[in-house]
């Protein structure tokens, strides 16, 4: 195919803002397939995806247009992550593509989020066609969205297309405008070969399958081919397109999108953003720097039943073939037994990896609470990294501690600002901007849009900080964050000793002025949570040697059954059998028996 | 039935559970009779009679004793009427104080009251004056039972929506010691968990079943114990006739053989319930009667804990391992 016939774009679009719908129509309009009621979502091929309506993989599906003139073109749309966990996804795939379709919801407006793939989508010079979706619906505000695209981006009016993914108004016009607006790649086909991996998943036959955008030279089934960042060597064991199902090809050449089959054993050995070059008379420079994504948020993941952790261990490495960004730990804790420690890119991947944990393998797992990774220098000069509050050092030994920062972006109806400002001061947030998104065409009562920039410690946003936020702005709020970099910071570890024993567990790193609020709060739900006992229990709340909250579990006086006579004694037998066997469940704190739902009550507690 | 007769001496007889006192005194005279006909009964045995206050009057009460009845156990419950609605109870405290009284007359030297705490807002002082007034009447013993609260029932229902409060279970413990003190002090000597007696006078029937002896049960819903077995009838008393009319054992509903690690521990669980406690050669002897190999370490844990005392032959509850029995006979259910 000629090069100047092919348009490769992606959607841009918030959580539920139409992509999938409109991807679906977009193939249905290509005739790359039949509508088919059952499989309305083509892109989104994970369960779990269409279940909480997110994109967690890239794919990529090739539509053949034809314009009336009778020119076919080839247009590859590639999907991408919507969430900004995934930012580094998304970033790499922007790469692969010379255009992008921005969709914006005309009920919602500009979300926080797709500002920010918006700007990432301008760094790299990304032809963006903006589009109004679901104008169809009776509470859509097309012109107050048409606004904010031009204030916030600046794109005229006659550059805006106003479409319904799900009634189909307006879909075709978008196509033409891709084809006449979206540049055809540029890439040379003399040129050694250069292809950009976008994505990539684990197949149990053919091991990785890696998706890429072939930008120099052509690609050859058969060839052996290596990775120039991470110096994988491999051969091209088949190599192929889907359109949406796969489809096997002889050769891909530049400016095409496809996939090829590796044989690798893990995703880790083929990571996305490497490029993809001849083994023999390869190219010189990669494509672009190849990176990799950070773990930020860390948490321990332990299986509730002891016995489970060897299939614990088996899930999760299983997974890790599939998600590279998942890093993990043996990591044992006297409560919980053995587990592990895991980074995870964000809150969400910490979701989606516990609920696939617990679906696709059955495991009915525990999860500490998520924190970040903190830089402490001891006073001795050497610096370590703590992920988990049991492994922060003593006060004394500390010289100073880092804290990774975030920049957030909040877009919310301005009538909610005084009460999302406030909550922004309680989680540490230091302002920094607003900006208004619109002039006039606010007619929505809760007023006009507005963006407030802030800088905040990424430990305070993984507390219930979006609950409130969205709870503050009766859920118009919508939220973004940024890496910073690492700031120092003001730090405690606040320690919970139950019968002055400490619980690891439950040790949190809190601001000083924060610790006997927080102290306070999990030793009166440690008292709730705690059945009394035989004995007397101190709960206290401590920061180094300092107390700084504690009640008392008064000793249980009375578990007796007063009434035992000949006709009783098997009843009577029976429920002490079950006293015992209610016992054999508790988790033991040195000589205090605790409930299991009590220890995820308090680890859950914010 | 028959199998039985002549191979046990019965000790005691026993009419309770339910309202007995809805038979004829001439039903209650044809039972003893065929008692009689059919097993050994020991000279002077202890036969007792269940009664409820406002169902009985002197006479019958006077006829049962001329019918061999010797000991009655009254269930009064509380002296306190707003307690006794709480209970639902149907009779008032002047009934329950009456009904002794024509007991008295009536020439029973042998009475047991039924007193319950732990009633939904019933404070201490409101269970002193309960005890106090039992006390004044002289009852020769005295059951005390915690009130327990079941699904279902209508107390319960009146405490789930509001109504009542959630009886304190410190309260409770406090009203428990209140009893163990005051009655020990008017010359009560406690016997069992929930029982008080004048010297003499601890109801020979119920110590069977906590000395893990034989006992026959007759009756819908009546236990048996004997020869190792436990047998519980059925509790529908359109079924029990129909199975009377039956072959024997027709109308047994559940049969369990109590035997090894289990029989030991109940053996050994029923007596701790019992002031006077267990051998402790039975306990840590390992060839003992109530041995299992664990028993030794529980022990020593226990009385750690300060719930079990010893005197080197004896092993019993503290008064603390009273209130708190549970925690010490779950520890001695096998494995």
């Amino acid at each position: 195919m000629d090069q100047k016939l092919i348009r490769n774009f992606c959607i841009i679009a918030h959580i539920d803002h139409g992509k999938s719908t409109l991807a679906d129509r977009l193939i249905e309009l290509t005739g790359a397939q039949r509508r088919n009621k059952n499989i309305d979502l083509v892109m989104d091929s994970m369960d779990l995806e269409r279940e909480r309506g997110i994109t967690i993989k890239a794919k990529a599906v090739r539509l053949n247009y034809a314009v009336p003139s009778g020119e076919v073109f080839r247009l590859n749309l590639i999907d991408t992550p919507g969430h900004v966990d995934f930012s580094y996804e998304v970033s790499r795939t922007l790469v692969a593509c010379e255009g992008a379709v921005l969709v914006i919801d005309a009920t919602q407006g500009i979300q926080a989020q797709t500002l920010a793939n918006i700007y990432i989508a301008m760094e790299h010079d990304l032809e963006i066609i903006p589009v109004v979706n679901k104008i169809d619906l009776p509470g859509s505000e097309p012109e107050r969205v048409l606004e904010e695209i031009e204030t916030v981006l600046g794109y005229k009016e006659e550059e805006v297309l106003f479409i319904s993914a799900k009634t189909g108004e307006g879909v075709e016009q978008l196509l033409k405008t891709i084809v006449k607006k979206v540049p055809p790649p540029s890439g040379d086909p003399e040129l050694p070969l250069r292809a950009l991996i976008f994505d990539s998943h684990y197949d149990d036959y053919r091991g990785v399958i890696a998706y890429l955008r072939v930008v120099d030279g052509a690609l050859n089934s058969g060839q052996k081919v290596q990775l120039m960042g991470q110096g994988t060597h491999m051969e091209v064991l088949d190599l192929g397109y889907f359109a949406p199902e796969p489809r096997t090809e002889e050769q891909l050449r530049a400016g095409e999108v496809g996939y090829i089959a590796t044989g690798l054993k893990s995703v880790a050995e083929c990571r996305v953003g490497d490029t993809v070059t001849l083994t023999k008379g390869g190219a010189r420079e990669p494509l672009i720097g190849y990176d990799l994504p950070k773990p930020m948020v860390f948490a321990g993941i332990y299986p509730a039943q002891a016995d489970e952790y060897s299939d614990l261990r088996e899930a999760i490495e299983k997974l890790n073939l599939n998600d590279a960004s998942l890093v993990f730990e043996p990591e044992s804790s006297p409560i919980l037994g053995q587990g592990f420690r895991c980074g995870f890119l964000g809150l969400l991947h910490l979701d989606i990896v516990v609920e696939r944990l617990e679906r696709e393998f059955s495991l009915s797992l525990v999860v500490t609470v998520p924190g970040v990774r903190f830089l402490a220098t001891k006073t001795s000069g050497e610096v370590i990294t703590v992920t988990s509050p049991a492994d922060y050092p003593d006060p004394g030994e500390i010289q100073k501690v880092e804290e990774p920062w975030v920049k957030i972006s909040i877009i919310t109806p301005s009538n909610f600002i005084g009460a999302l400002m406030e909550v922004v001061q309680e989680y540490e947030g230091v302002y920094k901007h607003t900006e208004y998104m619109g002039q006039f065409k606010a007619i929505d009562e809760a007023g006009q849009r507005v963006r407030l920039e802030y800088e905040m410690p990424l430990r305070s946003m993984l507390t219930s900080f979006y609950d409130y936020l969205k709870s503050r702005s009766r859920g118009y709020a919508s939220l973004d964050h940024e890496f910073l970099g690492y700031r120092e910071a003001k730090l405690v570890k606040l320690d919970v000793l139950v019968n002055e024993l400490k619980v690891d567990a439950f040790s949190r790193i809190v601001p000083p002025h924060k610790a006997y609020e927080v102290g306070k709060a999990m030793v009166a739900k440690l008292k709730e949570v705690i059945p009394r006992q035989m004995f007397k229990i101190p709960v206290q709340a401590a920061v180094g040697g300092r107390i700084v909250a504690r009640e008392d579990i008064s000793a249980r006086r009375k578990d007796v059954l007063s009434k035992c006579y000949g006709g009783d004694i098997t009843r009577k037998r029976k429920l002490l059998e079950k006293q015992k066997e209610g016992k054999k469940k508790m988790r033991m704190i040195g000589r205090v028996e605790v409930p299991k739902e009590a220890f995820l009550e308090v680890m859950k507690l914010n | 039935m028959e199998q039985y007769a002549g191979n046990f001496l019965a000790r005691s007889v026993y009419f309770g559970g339910g309202t007995p006192s809805l038979m004829s005194v001439n039903q209650v005279e044809g039972l003893l009779c065929w008692i009689k006909k059919m097993f050994t009964v020991q000279s002077d045995p202890e036969i007792s009679f269940e009664v409820n206050p406002g169902t009985v009057d002197y006479g019958y009460l006077a006829d049962l004793r001329r019918a061999g009845i010797n000991r009655i156990s009254l269930g009064a419950q509380s002296f306190r009427d707003e307690e006794l609605k709480v209970l639902g109870r149907h009779h008032t405290s002047a009934e329950a104080m009456s009904v002794l009284d024509s007991a008295r007359k009536a020439g029973f030297d042998n009475i047991s009251l039924d007193l319950i705490y732990g009633i939904p807002g019933q404070s201490l002082d409101d269970w002193h004056q309960t005890l106090d007034r039992a006390i004044k009447m002289k009852p020769e013993h005295m059951s005390l039972y915690c009130l327990s609260l079941e699904e279902g029932t209508p107390l319960m229902e009146g405490i789930n929506s509001g109504e009542s409060p959630l009886p304190d279970p410190d309260i409770s413990a406090d009203q428990y010691e209140t009893a163990e003190d005051k009655l020990g002090q008017n010359g009560y000597c406690q016997y069992e968990i929930s029982n008080w007696a004048r010297k003499g006078r601890e109801c020979r029937h119920n110590k069977v079943y906590w000395r893990h002896e034989p006992y026959l049960g007759v009756g819908v819903g009546a236990c048996s114990y004997i020869n190792n077995v436990r047998r519980t009838n059925v509790s529908d008393i359109f079924q029990y006739m129909a199975a009377c009319r039956g072959p024997f054992g027709a109308a047994v509903k559940e049969e369990e053989i109590i035997e090894g690690e289990v029989k030991k521990a109940e053996a050994v669980i029923l007596s701790l319930r019992l002031n006077e406690g267990v051998c402790f050669e039975d306990v840590y002897n390992p060839a003992g009667a109530g041995a299992c190999q664990h028993y030794g370490q529980v022990f020593n844990e226990l009385t750690g804990y300060g719930l079990l005392e010893s005197d080197g032959s004896l092993i019993r509850l503290t008064r603390k391992g009273r209130l708190l029995s549970n925690e010490v006979f779950w520890r001695l259910l096998p494995d």
